[in-house]
């Protein structure tokens, strides 16, 4: 749905986006994550066909960037970093703006159905400047969807929400990656990335790493076990001799040990360990959060160190 | 076609609910039409006949300004207001045109100003007919006319271009507005020559205006568009 080689691009002497390579295929949630300043919002608009890029290609739903945008912008739906509605307007007066600069069919029935799905249909003849933070992000949301795009840009979409509306948003985007939209989400929130997205890019002027949260995680850190000891036992890390074990580190009373595959090896690790006259409380996982590949990605720093 | 009408629609809707550019479009030329009025009928008072036929040839020159000043409101609110409402970018990711958007933006305001002037001219010819009598009107010469009828699109088109080209650059409306108002002195320019001259207006300074103000507009319209690009909007507008 999104194939992009190469795109790069310069404000002046000042580097936005580097090379950007790209393949996000139908139907799939691709979180875009990356520090602010990192041209996140430069790649959105260069994929969505508002600005050019300075070289490199891409194809968007099909069109090839530069010589079908018209045609990319009537397939895409863009949710901007703030919500952009005509404050004097009513929230039907908006949507109904947008739906007629679309080709979609009866645009008033079009509207009616997103005003009831975001349950805004009982303010809809409500200035949107009177709406509450949430109601306008749903208000914003209703109208990136109104032409039912096959690619979604979501910019922040559940930045400044109540968790009740941030939810509301969530779902949503569940239910359109069930309906086979593609969605493009720039989110700062890790939590929400690692629960909705499908792959994940972390981006700094150029890709860091992409892949399925998981796929990321042990990539850049590995499978970990945590053995807790009862007594310190000491001198047991360098006397544990398994061929499986790559690296073992001590953390107190803890033995972090390095393997390749924990479920088939953790039971000959016990055992090995209970042979050496450790005494193990209770094993378990390591679990990295997004949030660590993320710092560690953005810091520079080797994660498996 | 299709979109430019939704997008001069929804100007018109956005501008009506905007206190500031009901002001400039509604109450103004009533006030300007009110005190002209008024004006001549001084002038019939003082007792010579030719008061109030100065007074009212003096009246006829608002309504080559009222063009240039109803414009300005609408198109400072139409664009800055969309900077302030960060609606720009959302409307630029829509397959709208460029040109569909300029052209949107550019005549939401000077279609408004040239009928709106052409009401009140009409409001001011009707009140002096009324209030005043026939006398005055043996003023309203065809140069005259062809002065408001011809001028006011060419001005309004010209005050247009101007303010758009400010708002551009301008992050709030009181700037603009500010930074926009030269864009009447067109207006000024035959009231000045007229005023000096103390005679009534002659076809040749009309002709010779209007050429002049093609030439203004096409300048101005071609610069206006060169801004109005989406890369420059989205890059370079603040």
């Amino acid at each position: 749905m999104i194939q992009a080689q190469g795109l790069t691009r310069r404000f002046g002497t000042r580097l936005a986006v580097d090379g950007l390579d790209l393949d996000v295929p139908r139907g799939e949630v691709f979180g875009f994550l990356g520090p602010n300043g990192a041209g996140k919002t430069t790649t959105i608009r260069m994929l969505a066909a508002l600005i050019a890029p300075t070289s490199g290609s891409a194809i968007v739903a099909g069109h090839r960037l530069g010589e079908a945008n018209r045609e990319i912008r009537r397939r895409v739906g863009v949710l901007t970093e703030t919500p952009g509605l005509y404050r004097r307007l009513s929230a039907r007066d908006n949507l109904l703006f947008f739906a007629r600069l679309y080709p979609v069919r009866e645009p008033e029935r079009q509207v009616e159905r997103y005003l009831r799905l975001f349950e805004l249909w009982d303010r809809r003849d409500e200035p949107a400047g009177s709406l509450s933070k949430g109601m306008r992000q749903k208000l914003a949301i209703a109208r990136a969807l109104l032409h039912e795009p096959e690619i979604l840009f979501l910019d922040e979409p559940t930045a400044g929400l109540d968790p009740e509306a941030a939810k509301t948003v969530r779902d949503l985007i569940e239910a359109l990656r069930s309906k086979d939209r593609t969605i493009f989400l720039c989110t700062h929130n890790l939590d929400e990335a690692d629960r909705l997205c499908d792959r994940i890019g972390l981006f700094r002027t150029r890709m860091l790493a992409v892949g399925a949260p998981a796929a990321l995680k042990k990539e850049m850190y590995g499978r970990r076990t945590v053995v807790h000891l009862a007594s310190p036992s000491p001198g047991i890390e360098q006397a544990l001799d398994l061929p499986f074990v790559t690296k073992v580190e001590r953390l107190d009373d803890r033995l972090i040990v390095s393997l390749a595959d924990p479920d088939a090896e953790n039971p000959a690790l016990v055992r090995r360990l209970v042979e050496l006259g450790a005494e193990v409380r209770f094993v378990n996982e390591l679990r990295v959060s997004l949030e660590d590949l993320y710092l560690d990605l953005m810091e520079g720093r080797d994660a498996k160190a | 076609m299709r979109r430019l009408r939704v997008l001069l629609f929804k100007e018109w809707r956005e501008s009506l609910r905007n206190k500031m550019v009901v002001f400039g479009v509604v109450l103004l030329p009533l006030f300007l039409v009110g005190i002209s009025v008024y004006m001549i009928t001084l002038g019939e008072g003082i007792g010579d006949p030719t008061a109030s036929i100065v007074m009212f040839n003096t009246s006829l020159m608002y309504f080559l300004l009222l063009p240039t000043i109803i414009p300005l409101a609408i198109a400072v609110y139409s664009i800055v207001g969309e900077k302030e409402q960060t609606t720009l970018e959302p409307l630029l990711a829509t397959p709208i045109s460029d040109l569909e958007l300029f052209l949107g933006k550019a005549l939401a305001s000077v279609i408004p100003a040239v009928v709106v002037n052409w009401l009140s001219f009409g409001l001011f010819l009707a009140a002096t007919r009324i209030v005043v009598g026939a006398v005055p009107l043996q003023a309203l010469t065809a140069p005259w006319l062809a002065s408001i009828f011809g001028l006011s699109p060419l001005l309004a088109l010209f005050s247009v271009g101007v303010t758009m080209l400010v708002s551009s650059r301008a992050s709030d409306a009181r700037a603009a507005y500010q930074f926009s108002s030269f864009a009447i002195l067109p207006g000024l320019v035959p009231l000045i020559v007229y005023s000096s001259k103390q005679t009534l207006v002659d076809l040749r300074l009309v002709v010779a205006e209007g050429a002049v103000l093609v030439v203004l507009c096409a300048v101005i319209l071609y610069l206006a568009i060169r801004v109005f690009r989406r890369e420059q909007i989205l890059t370079r507008w603040k």
